[in-house]
């Protein structure tokens, strides 16, 4: 018995007695109390990955999150891990600003993400919403494409760059992903909800096939394309694996890469990377704060529900 | 003002879209002036920090251009490989990892993509001028690929102050078998200010990784001979899986398995080990994992296998090859000269690494005797200097990664049968299932149709 | 509700066509629809044929071929293919991969489903909170989830194994990532901190397709929860459901990232006795780790073999439970 075991065996009595007393407060306080613990689990790392990136150097292993208050002081805690990150490193392009770098992976995922928001979302309309010869066999080919796994494509991937020449370039990473599978068949599954009539009602108004997708069918999947953008931002924002073997110089890599490269084979700069990293989740973060509205209310509000 | 018909979310990321291409273009990159006369790739941050002025004195005196290209090790490796494959562009000299040279060597010895440097090793006489035993693994049936970077001689590190504390003494400290008769007193001794409930004598992992072999070379043992072939069922390997098996399992444990990151640096600060397997590279991660711990570290040469033995091993290690597609080989090899094996200029290295250089001459620089705070005072350059004759040869092959990971699995079952039977029998099992594992490895070898017309060149 | 006629077995058209569309189905005439959706989907055809078909068709060729390198290639038949049906290690593999693929299935899946109910409704700046806090972790990279589970998972100062020890008075001395049976289970509780909250925003989009007044009416009819549950919410939320399990399974069977990084330093990325080798560690193993790519091409066919059946084995079952209701 300990204290941990005190506190939840309390909220099960306070649990059951409110269930006696009015059932419903019971479910509103098992509802909170189940999401409280759940948060904490959540974020726990979080706090450890905060301590982290705040604490010197020379204590960053004594302690496991902060260092005990009486040693709480401008030695121990303190901006140093920030700002040797920003402090610009010496390259063979000469000095590379840690902005560079940021800005470098905003480009990369905002690009990718809009790119492959239009030409997905197109793909999917046609695929819901036109007839044509070949629809079905398209789509039976792009769900089987989605089980080949990428790293078994990677060799031959590199050749075609290279054939291209590609290498060390954007196109690299934005082209080949530029429109997926994936995506297009979210977008076909969101579209096939949309009336039929809201398009027939967009031709005979004389609306382009272009227009009737861009002005009435895309405000009613926002929802879809909410969810969509964050996925896809988050994918390149988080990307690893093909910037890594595709770009080389070093003013051009994205954030995960230069991060990685405070961990090396030989030594390791845990407080420099994690404070990097605790910067790295503030981007993603506010887009999930700004989108989360647009696909938790978007469909109620929507013109779908007949 | 009409909605936006994406949504805000599209619309948001519009808005970065030209903001950061607005940022881009406002802040252009650095030009590089034309193509380098040379591209050298390599995979750790610290070596091209130390590289850089040693290169720009070589640009001088050369009249040349070398573009130094920081790759993640494995990045290196992949886009090294698939540019081979495809006959695509590769930098005309790279740093290769330890145990990865196997892998481009499998082919027959004129269709190997990087360039043979026996003959220019032989003539410049680089095996009189630095420990020869380090081009063992960089050696592919008689020819040399790459040139060793480095030693890595292997020490233990300790709490000095604790030894002291619980009256260890670590001059008597001379084969395994004292260690262990020591370790095993213990588990008995405490100290008054213990923030741990017992003392280990020494960190050794659990699953065996990388000590496995480390130990295996010191006993004498190796995973792949110089012909390739598989050798790691030898009665070293045996001896060696049960002795490891006893020391991290049972009532009669020595070791502990410290992890690496915050608990590692947590074991060594709380003193939950006393004793860590410590190659020259690792001092470094000593003194910037635990600062708190200066001058309660010190440093001392393994204990050997029997009285008189080995008292060393070595962990690690990269090399340098030049591609068969570099234009200027001659300059390329000057670079590598001039990187590698110039005694001054490695020998001012050495404090920003703490790494040992295979050139000889360097070692009798003063860096190599300067008194280092953090170990106790000891100078540490000349401990490993003294053991570098003593560093065991090994060899690699394209299936060095299977060869650990089998070894590694023959260990798991080893200690697993001495866990349930202990000595019962133990001798016997284990020889069964290191021949197993071994088998299996080379059952994959002889699949392979470039390795097998390899091993007949070699026969030859 | 009727079920348009599928065009194509294997995708779930039928119910994803039904929910929320009426039985209004126009015949489309061909000819400008069809240029139009050619045009429509011309950017996927060129990317797909320039970055999927011809890698490919390379690495078709490939599996049949031993290689090393453009000047060293000999053909081997069906060689590759049978050597990795005879080694126990790709068995190991798969064994490990469906382990992992049936705990996300099963467990994580109804666990986001659950959160996703819990935080459906828009009541309130609290639950914006939450929904983040769940989210969070798919906001950090793979060298970080690295970095982070090998301090959460280590014997005596690894977070985890306090919490354990706290609460149940048994796990401070566990190995997580070096006793070979405890290797999937870290690996899968590394999963469900990682993506319970991925898989939640699906299904949170999904919940807004339920008719709350229907919830309503089953609750004046004196329903249990459960009840309400099957009869109205899951019908409604079947298609993104299905479409989530389908992608969710594909992406388990293809799982190589997370154990390889969380097991970097343990068997050198697949675990002790292979106990992390997955299908997709596997194949990464033998294309770049011993440099032969036709082995590799052999294993990514045999992947993609088993991802299909069980993909179609997936949707059509779900046809089946759709078509009871």
């Amino acid at each position: 018995m300990n204290g941990l075991h005190f506190l939840l065996a309390s909220m099960a009595v306070v649990f059951v007695s409110l269930w006696f007393v009015r059932s419903k407060a019971a479910v509103v306080f098992g509802r909170w109390t189940l999401l409280l613990c759940v948060a904490a689990v959540m974020l726990m790392p979080f706090v450890w990955l905060v301590c982290a990136a705040f604490k010197d150097k020379a204590v960053f292993n004594e302690y496991l999150f902060l260092p005990p208050l009486d040693k709480l002081n401008s030695q121990t805690i303190n901006l140093d891990n920030f700002r040797s990150l920003f402090a610009p490193k010496q390259t063979t392009q000469g000095p590379v600003s840690f902005w560079r770098y940021v800005v470098n992976s905003l480009l990369l995922a905002s690009t990718g993400t809009f790119i492959s928001l239009v030409l997905c979302s197109m793909g999917g309309y046609a695929l819901a919403k036109f007839r044509f010869r070949g629809r079905g066999a398209l789509l039976t080919y792009m769900l089987a494409s989605m089980a080949v796994p990428g790293v078994a494509l990677l060799a031959p991937n590199f050749a075609v760059i290279y054939h291209l020449g590609w290498m060390d370039s954007y196109a690299a990473i934005l082209v080949p992903s530029a429109v997926t599978a994936f995506g297009i068949f979210l977008f076909r599954q969101a579209m096939t909800a949309v009336p039929d009539e809201l398009i027939e009602a967009g031709r005979m108004d004389g609306c382009s096939e272009f227009g009737i997708y861009f002005k009435l069918v895309m405000p009613l999947v926002r929802p879809m394309t909410g969810a969509y953008c964050l996925i896809s931002f988050l994918g390149a924002w988080n990307s690893f694996l093909v910037p890594n073997v595709f770009l080389q110089t070093q003013s051009k890599l994205t954030l995960p890469v230069v991060l990685n490269q405070f961990m090396g084979v030989y030594q390791r700069d845990y407080g420099v990377f994690l404070a990097g990293t605790l910067l790295a989740v503030l981007p993603p973060a506010i887009l999930f704060l700004a989108v989360q509205r647009e696909f938790i209310s978007g469909l109620t509000s929507g013109a779908v529900k007949q | 003002m009409k909605e936006f018909p994406l949504g805000n979310a599209a619309l948001a990321m519009l808005v970065v879209m030209v903001l950061s291409i607005g940022a881009t273009l406002l802040v252009p990159a650095a030009a590089t002036a034309g193509k380098p006369d040379l591209v050298m790739a390599i995979f750790s941050p610290e070596h091209v920090a130390a590289y850089r002025p040693v290169v720009e004195r070589f640009e001088k005196e050369n009249g040349c251009r070398v573009q130094l290209q920081l790759v993640d090790q494995k990045a290196l490796q992949d886009r090294l490989q698939s540019s081979l494959q495809v006959g695509a562009d590769v930098p005309d000299i790279v740093e290769l990892l330890g145990g990865t040279l196997g892998i481009f060597t499998q082919a027959r010895v004129e269709d190997v993509k990087l360039l043979d440097l026996t003959d220019r090793v032989e003539s410049d006489r680089l095996k009189e001028r630095v420990v020869e035993s380090r081009f063992g693994r960089w050696t592919s049936r008689g020819r040399i690929f790459a040139l060793p970077h480095d030693v890595h001689p292997v020490m233990l590190a300790y709490r000095r102050d604790l030894c002291e504390r619980l009256g260890i003494d670590v001059a008597k400290l001379t084969t395994w078998d004292k260690f262990v008769a020591v370790g095993r007193t213990l588990k008995d001794h405490h100290l008054p200010d213990d923030v741990v409930g017992r003392h280990y004598m020494i960190d050794l992992p659990y699953d065996g990784s990388e000590l496995l072999k480390l130990l295996l070379l010191q006993r004498g043992g190796l995973l792949f001979d110089s012909n390739g072939r598989v050798t790691f069922d030898s009665e070293a390997a045996v001896d060696l899986l049960c002795w490891y098996a006893r020391q991290t399992r049972g009532d009669n444990l020595v070791g502990y398995s410290a992890g690496g990151g915050q608990s590692f640096s947590k074991s060594l600060i709380d003193g939950l080990c006393l004793f860590y397997v410590c190659p020259d590279w690792r001092t470094r991660q000593f003194e910037s994992d635990a600062p708190s711990v200066a001058g309660k570290i010190a440093l001392m040469p393994m204990p050997a296998w029997e009285e008189g033995g080995r008292r060393t091993s070595t962990w690690g290690g990269s090399g340098l090859a030049i591609t068969r597609r570099c234009k200027k080989p001659d300059l390329a090899w000057k670079l590598a000269m001039a990187l590698y094996y110039d005694p001054a200029s490695v020998a001012a290295r050495f404090p920003e690494t703490n790494i040992l250089p295979p050139v000889k001459a360097a070692w009798a620089y003063p860096p190599f005797d300067r008194s280092s705070g953090y170990f106790s005072g000891q100078a540490i350059g000349r401990s490993f200097a003294d053991l570098a004759a003593d560093v065991p040869r090994d060899y690699d092959s394209a299936f060095t990664s299977q060869a650990s990971n089998k070894l590694v699995e023959a260990f798991a079952n080893i200690a697993i049968y001495y866990s349930a039977n202990g000595e019962v029998g133990l001798h016997d099992f284990a020889a069964g299932e290191l021949h197993r594992c071994a088998d299996q490895v080379r059952r994959l070898m002889g699949r392979n149709a470039f390795l097998t017309t390899a091993s007949a060149e070699a026969a030859r | 509700m009727s079920q348009a006629p599928s065009e194509i077995a294997i995708v779930p058209t039928p119910q994803l066509a039904a929910t929320g569309v009426g039985p209004h189905r126009r015949r489309l005439q061909m000819g400008g629809e069809g240029v139009a959706g050619y045009l429509f989907l011309s950017p996927y055809l060129l990317v797909t044929a320039m970055f999927f078909l011809v890698p490919l068709a390379w690495a078709s060729v490939l599996a049949f071929y031993q290689t090393n390198g453009p000047s060293s290639r000999v053909f081997v038949g069906w060689s590759n293919f049978k050597f990795v049906l005879g080694d126990t290690d790709f068995y190991v593999a798969v064994r490990n991969t469906a382990v992992f693929a049936a705990a996300s299935v099963l467990i994580q899946l109804p666990l986001s489903l659950g959160l996703a109910m819990l935080l459906s409704s828009k009541d309130g700046r609290a639950k914006n909170l939450f929904r983040l806090i769940i989210f969070l972790p798919n906001l950090v990279g793979q060298v970080f989830v690295g970095v982070l589970f090998s301090i959460l998972f280590t014997p005596t100062y690894g977070l985890f194994n306090r919490l354990l020890q706290a609460l149940t008075g048994w796990g401070l001395d566990q190995r997580w990532l070096d006793n070979p049976s405890l290797v999937m289970p870290a690996v899968i509780i590394a999963s469900l901190w990682l993506y319970v909250g991925f898989n939640m925003v699906y299904f949170l989009a999904a919940l807004q397709n339920v008719d709350q007044s229907l919830v309503e009416a089953c609750r004046m009819d004196g329903a249990s929860p459960l009840r309400t549950f099957w009869t109205v919410t899951v019908p409604a939320i079947i298609p993104v459901a299905t479409f989530v399990v389908v992608t969710s399974t594909i992406g388990s069977l293809q799982l190589f990232e997370l154990p390889y990084t969380l097991l970097q330093e343990h068997g050198g990325g697949y675990g002790p006795k292979n106990s992390g080798l997955t299908i997709v560690g596997y194949l990464y193993q033998y294309a770049f780790r011993n440099g032969d790519l036709g082995t590799g091409a052999a294993v990514g066919w045999l992947l993609t073999l088993l991802i299909l059946i069980v993909s179609v084995v997936q949707i059509r079952a779900s046809n089946l439970f759709g078509s009871t209701k």
